[in-house]
Parts: structure tokens; C-alpha cells; sequence
């Protein structure tokens, strides 16, 4: 395809808050011109859009691919096609594969891997600390040396204060930056079930959200003092948001934060009767905590949206909710439900989406952000919002089916995702 | 309409759950008789699976099958291939293929007896998981309840002891409130939630519980094994903020209260020796009642076809 003319579409950006209405021409992977009655180009590919959301592609900076080492659950080439099923053509690979990506030879291969088996571009954090045990530190320049910029243990919170510190002090001079997931082990239980009403209904020991506010608190603390960049992972509690806020607005540290979209949709009622699709780390929580994590959202505390896409195999997830893996999938979903259940509900607008799940992930990975100009690179999607999508097994891409939307009809559809030259996905 | 499972007492109706503890009493009655066999489940199998150790409610069980003739298997989880890394649900597919119509399950794992019942069309009975419930104690209680007060509604319990690792506190308190008894719960601030229990009065210091007056005062086993981080100094230290001594018992036994307990005790923790002689104490009432409300539920539960 050397060129691509979409007419009639409805064109989103993050800093607008009305749609702009225009055709798009791309002209070997670039955005030549957006106008009124343009003109297809000899043998241009032209699409009607009919009024349909044309918008910057999504981007995710928290995802599980399983490679190396869990190929069962997903792998790099499956889970680039769920994020293409997404509306997503960028992610970060979190490290807590098998081996555990904490040395240049593991990033090299995950890497080799993406370029043959990825239409997407692939990114990996790397580890804090050896294996994510917490005591050594991983080869951190190793690793920057083949583009990680992001350093996480993410599945467990580096546990030795003075380690991270230390890691903060060597990595943040190479430029590199921190992601916490925030827990306490000592106070968390033995899975993922907030401590509450349904922990005790269902007789498992739950983690209160202070094992998860206390290292919000601690790591934001130890960038602080370090001079670093540090990111906090999937938020889920109220008073966690609200720490945050307090660090933004001293404005002395720099600090990022996301939250992830089944934080702000469900809580820990939904487990009901021991369904292990609602069952992730950090766990789902009340009421009130949906409700701020939202506000903080609107209000910006909350940098990106990120998924935390975690797959697992149908039998690990038809256990019993103790033995379970935590985690869902999300990069499917992800889209569809923020527009159901916010968007088309006037919670916020696009601007937020674009600005919060592609704009502002990209700039925290260094990249830059992809909006619908001219002269920019052709990255973006078409969206339905008169389409619905039922998320069955036949739809999706990901390895894994643990979702709640499971066989659920919502909203809304990804109906193309172009990148340069090439369309990824025409529904 | 009889279910397939018992897996918690929260999913009982009212209605059956009198019609559970009705049927227990032509059960009981034949205890009294030389020949205490009843053909009802002849040609049925039973398998029990406990995971945990157990001595009265594994045999509780075993008697209240044999007593309706079926044919009990004990799956013996230490000698089985569980120990070699077989999933559960190996085992329960080992089990289906066997057609057995029963598993009687015991797990330190809350919620797993509800996910075997998923995996198979036998009858599933939760004989307690982990923190969750144990719904044949809870009936067997109300029906010892029931026993003494026959009608029971606006009657006082109070449950002293470990509340928060207590399957037997949540299925008992809450088949209690289910008939209309009122339900307080004492104990150390640390076992005992704030949130969580709904409908149930909370209190932390023994007499200010003792003014709520209750009628029934039900102590738990304090189970030092589920706790995997202290949740108060010492034995020493709960019998004396929390045990029935023997002070508290003659002033128990000056109002009249009776005791209940689901056993094993630990004396000097819980309770005194002299406990165990109280002529108000419920304890033994409820160990062979425990055969009587089992026999109904097997009575009940309806295995799926296994055609």
C-alpha cells in the first residue's frame, strides 16, 4: 500500500476536546494531508469512515507476554495480536518471565523474538535485581545498552529498601527510570483478595490496602531522595491516589502513575462466589476506591492507563481462587470498556484516552507521542462507537481467556489499526 | 427440591433449612434402637476426602452413611498419588470415573469443595474449608439449639474466640441469624474483624460481653495452627482475658447458660476442666447430633445423573 485515503472520519487528539471532522490521506506510512474533499491518489486504498473515531493507536505500559518461559499462557506473537485486536501498536513487556528478564542475553532474546514474530513494536522493562529476588542488582547497563529504560521487579515490590535506593542512585545517571508494584509481603495474604467484607465471607485472608499505600509511600520517598524518576504500577486504592497527589503536588520528585481499567470498573463484590476472573493483584477493592481512582484519573494524578495484561491458561484459572494465578488479560478489552462505560457514558471524553492510554505512555517511554497531523507517522485506529464487540474466544488473540468480559457483548469496536505502511487490522 | 451440593450455609433457604433439621429428628430417634440401620441409601457410595485432620466429623460422617447403608471409602490423601503432585482435579476426574455419588470433602483451602463440585456430577458436601464454612456443624448446632429452645428466635449467642480463622463461626452465626437467634461475637481486637461480619455485635472484653446477656456461650477451638503471624502474647494470656475459668463458669452456670463447643477443646486455653462436667454443657448433645443432621443431608443432596 503506498497510499491511503480514509474520508469522512471523526478525528480525536488529547488536547481537544471536540472531534474534528476531516479525511486523512497517508502517503508511504506519513500523514500528507487532512482536509475536507481530498483527492485519492492514483491506486490509493480509500475507506469510508462514516463518521467513525479516527485516533492516535493505543499504547500499554504494563504487559505480561509469558516469553521466555510460559509460552502456555502467551507468547510474544500472540500477545502482539491481542494488542493489534486492541487497538494497540506499542507495549512494554514487564520481566517476570522464566528466566526473568534481568540481563542482556534474556532482553536480546525477547527482543530477536519481537522482531520476527511482532507486527508491533515490542519494548521490555528489565528488573531491578537478580531473578526480582530483591538482594543483587541486575545488569542494569547491560540491559540499557539494548533500549530498556524502565526497571521494575514488577510482580513483587523490591523488598530491601537500601537495594532500591541503591539502584535508584546508579540507574537514574544512565537515564533510566523506576516501576513499582507496591506490597508489602508481610501484610498481603496468600493471594490476591482485599481485606474486607468478602475476604472474610470467603474465609481467606486478605491484603489491606495499607501493604500497598506504605510502598507507594516508600518508593515515591526513595526518588526522592535519590533524584529519580519513579513510576507507580496499577494503582487500586483510594488513599494510594491520594499519596500520590500529595508527591505531585509538592512538585519535587518526579513521579508518574498509572492505573489500570479493571481498577476503576470492578470491586471485590464481583468475586462473588469465588471467580477467579476477578482475582488479580492488586486486588479489586471497594466502592470508594473505584470512585476516587476515577476522579484521580479526571483530575491527573493518574499519568496512563495501563492494563497489567496477564494471560493464563484455562485450567490454571479454573482452579480454586486460592490456587489461581492473579491476573486477567486486558489488552482486548481495554479500549471497548473505558468507551462503555466512560466515554459514552460522559465520564470523560476522548481527549482523556488519547492523552492518557497513547499520548502520555509514550512520552514516559521516550517516544513520541503519535497524533493525526500532518507530516507525523501514520499510527492511529478507527473506532465505532455505533459497533459492539462480544469478547468470545473466537475474537480473541490472547493466549488466555481470563477475562470477566468473557462471552460479554460491549460497546463499541476497533475497526482498523494502521501503522506506516502497513494495516494491522480492517474489520 | 434437593440440591446437588451443601457447600455453605449463606446459599440455604429458610425452608430448607427446617426441613434439613426436621428430617434430623426421626434420625436421631432411631439411636435409641438396637437395630439403628435404615436402608435409604443402599447401593450408593460415599467417598470421603479430607485433606485435614478431623476425628469427629470424618467419623461422624462415616457413621451417619453406614447408618443409611451406603458404602463408605475413606480416599486416604496421605498414601494417594495427591502426594505426587496429582492435581485436584486429576483426582476428582479419578473419582467421577469410579461413579461415586458422594464426596465428602475437607480442605484447609477456602472455596475448594465449591470448585470440585464444578469438576463432577457427584453430590459435594463441604465438610469444612479452611476460613469458609462448614455447613453440617452449623446445622448440627442449630438443630442442639433447637433441641433446647424450640423456638429459638430472639435467643442470644455469644461465640467467644478466634472469630477471623473460624469457618465454624461464619456457618453457625450465620445459620443462627438465618432462624432469628441473635449473634455476638467476643475476642481478641486482632481475631475479631471490624469489617466483615454483618448483623453481629462485637466485643473484645468478656464482661462488657456478659452484659449482653446471652443464653448460649459457644467457645472455639483457639487454633494456634492457622496463624501464621502472632495475634495475641500467649495461651496464658487468652484464658485469662478470654477462657470460661472457673469463675466464670459458676457465675455461667448461676445464670444458666448453656455451653457449646465444636470441639476438640483445648482445656486450659478455652475452657477449665471443670467445663467438661457443667450439667448445662451442649458439647456431647452436639457430637451425636452431628450424626443425625448428616444422615439428612445425605437423605437430601441429589446426585446428578451419572448415566
Amino acid at each position: 500500500m503506498s497510499s491511503l485515503l480514509i474520508r469522512n472520519a471523526r478525528i480525536a487528539s488529547e488536547n481537544e476536546t471536540t472531534l474534528r471532522d476531516g479525511d486523512v490521506l497517508v502517503v508511504d506510512g506519513v500523514i500528507r494531508s487532512i482536509g475536507t474533499a481530498l483527492t485519492a491518489p492514483e491506486g490509493a486504498k480509500v475507506i469510508d469512515a462514516r463518521s467513525r473515531l479516527l485516533m492516535p493507536a493505543m499504547f500499554d505500559a504494563h504487559v505480561h507476554f509469558r516469553e521466555p518461559g510460559q509460552e502456555a499462557k502467551e507468547t510474544i506473537a500472540t500477545g502482539a495480536e491481542a494488542a493489534i485486536n486492541g487497538g494497540i501498536t506499542g507495549i512494554v513487556m514487564m520481566p517476570n518471565t522464566s528466566p526473568a528478564i534481568d540481563s542482556p542475553a534474556v532482553v536480546k532474546q525477547v527482543l530477536e523474538s519481537a522482531a520476527k514474530h511482532s507486527r508491533i513494536p515490542i519494548y521490555t522493562s528489565g528488573c531491578v535485581t537478580k531473578g526480582r529476588h530483591g538482594k543483587e542488582l541486575a545488569a542494569i547497563d547491560g540491559m540499557r545498552a539494548l533500549g530498556v529504560k524502565m526497571l521494575t521487579d514488577d510482580g513483587d515490590t523490591t523488598g530491601d529498601p537500601a537495594v532500591l535506593y541503591r539502584a535508584m542512585q546508579y540507574a537514574t545517571e544512565f537515564g533510566m527510570f523506576f516501576a513499582s508494584h507496591c506490597e508489602v509481603p508481610e501484610l498481603a495474604g496468600p493471594r490476591a483478595l482485599n481485606e474486607g467484607v468478602v475476604s472474610y465471607r470467603l474465609g481467606i485472608k486478605g491484603t489491606p490496602a495499607c501493604a500497598e499505600e506504605i510502598i507507594i509511600d516508600r518508593d515515591i520517598r526513595l526518588a526522592h531522595a535519590a533524584g529519580a524518576h519513579i513510576h507507580i504500577q496499577h494503582v487500586s486504592s483510594k488513599v494510594g491516589m491520594e499519596t500520590i497527589r500529595w508527591w505531585k503536588q509538592r512538585g519535587d520528585v518526579r513521579v508518574t502513575a498509572e492505573v489500570a481499567p479493571h481498577h476503576l470498573l470492578f470491586t471485590e463484590e464481583d468475586i462473588g462466589d469465588y471467580d477467579t476472573h476477578y482475582k488479580m493483584n492488586p486486588p479489586l477493592r471497594t466502592k470508594a476506591d473505584t470512585e476516587a481512582l476515577l476522579q484521580g484519573l479526571i483530575e491527573g494524578v493518574f499519568d496512563l492507563i495501563a492494563t497489567d495484561h496477564a494471560p493464563h491458561t484455562p485450567f490454571e484459572k479454573s482452579q480454586d481462587f486460592v490456587s489461581a494465578p492473579n491476573g486477567i488479560t486486558g489488552l482486548e478489552t481495554a479500549l471497548v470498556s473505558l468507551y462503555h462505560y466512560f466515554v459514552a457514558t460522559g465520564k470523560f471524553g476522548w481527549d482523556l484516552v488519547v492523552k492518557r492510554y497513547s499520548a502520555e505512555p509514550r512520552r514516559m517511554m521516550g517516544l513520541d507521542p503519535v497524533p493525526v497531523e500532518e507530516g507525523k507517522p501514520a499510527d492511529f485506529i478507527l473506532f465505532d462507537p455505533e459497533a459492539e464487540t462480544t469478547f468470545t474466544t473466537d475474537f480473541m488473540k490472547s493466549k488466555g481467556r481470563n477475562t470477566p468480559f468473557l462471552d460479554k457483548t460491549l460497546k463499541g469496536r476497533v475497526d482498523l489499526v494502521v501503522l506506516g505502511k502497513e494495516v494491522l487490522l480492517e474489520r | 427440591m434437593p440440591r446437588k451440593d451443601l457447600l455453605d450455609i449463606a446459599s440455604l433457604e429458610r425452608e430448607e433449612i427446617d426441613h434439613l433439621l426436621d428430617q434430623a429428628v426421626p434420625f436421631k430417634e432411631l439411636f435409641t434402637r438396637s437395630v439403628k440401620k435404615v436402608p435409604a441409601l443402599k447401593g450408593k457410595s460415599v467417598l470421603t476426602l479430607f485433606y485435614e485432620p478431623s476425628t469427629r466429623t470424618h467419623s461422624s460422617f462415616e457413621v451417619a452413611a453406614k447408618r443409611l447403608s451406603a458404602d463408605v471409602t475413606n480416599f486416604d490423601v496421605g498414601n494417594s498419588s495427591i502426594v505426587k503432585g496429582e492435581s485436584i482435579r486429576e483426582t476428582v476426574e479419578t473419582l467421577q470415573a469410579m461413579r461415586t455419588d458422594f464426596i465428602v470433602v475437607r480442605h484447609s483451602r477456602s472455596g475448594l469443595p465449591g470448585a470440585i463440585a464444578k469438576m463432577t456430577r457427584a453430590s459435594v458436601i463441604n465438610a469444612g474449608d479452611g476460613a469458609h464454612a462448614h455447613p453440617t456443624q452449623a446445622l448440627l448446632d442449630a438443630f442442639t439449639i433447637r433441641e433446647k429452645f424450640p423456638d429459638p428466635t430472639g435467643k442470644r449467642v455469644l461465640i467467644i474466640g478466634d472469630i477471623l480463622h473460624s469457618r465454624v463461626a461464619r456457618s453457625t452465626s450465620t445459620i443462627l441469624k438465618k432462624l432469628g437467634l441473635e449473634v455476638a461475637y467476643l475476642g481478641p481486637g486482632s481475631l475479631v474483624p471490624k469489617v466483615g461480619p454483618e448483623n453481629t455485635q462485637r466485643f473484645t472484653n468478656y464482661d462488657e460481653a456478659m452484659k449482653w446477656k446471652p443464653d448460649i456461650v459457644y467457645l472455639l477451638r483457639v487454633q494456634m495452627e492457622r496463624q501464621d503471624v502472632q495475634f495475641f502474647p500467649s495461651l496464658r494470656e487468652y484464658h485469662k482475658l478470654y477462657g470460661v475459668t472457673d469463675e466464670r463458669l459458676r457465675h455461667i452456670a448461676g445464670e444458666g447458660l448453656y455451653l457449646m463447643h465444636p470441639g476438640p477443646v483445648n482445656r486450659g486455653v478455652e475452657l477449665c476442666d471443670a467445663v467438661m462436667d457443667y450439667e448445662r454443657s451442649l458439647i456431647n448433645d452436639q457430637v451425636e447430633n452431628g450424626i443425625a443432621v448428616r444422615m439428612a443431608v445425605l437423605y437430601w443432596l441429589k446426585p446428578d445423573s451419572q448415566d
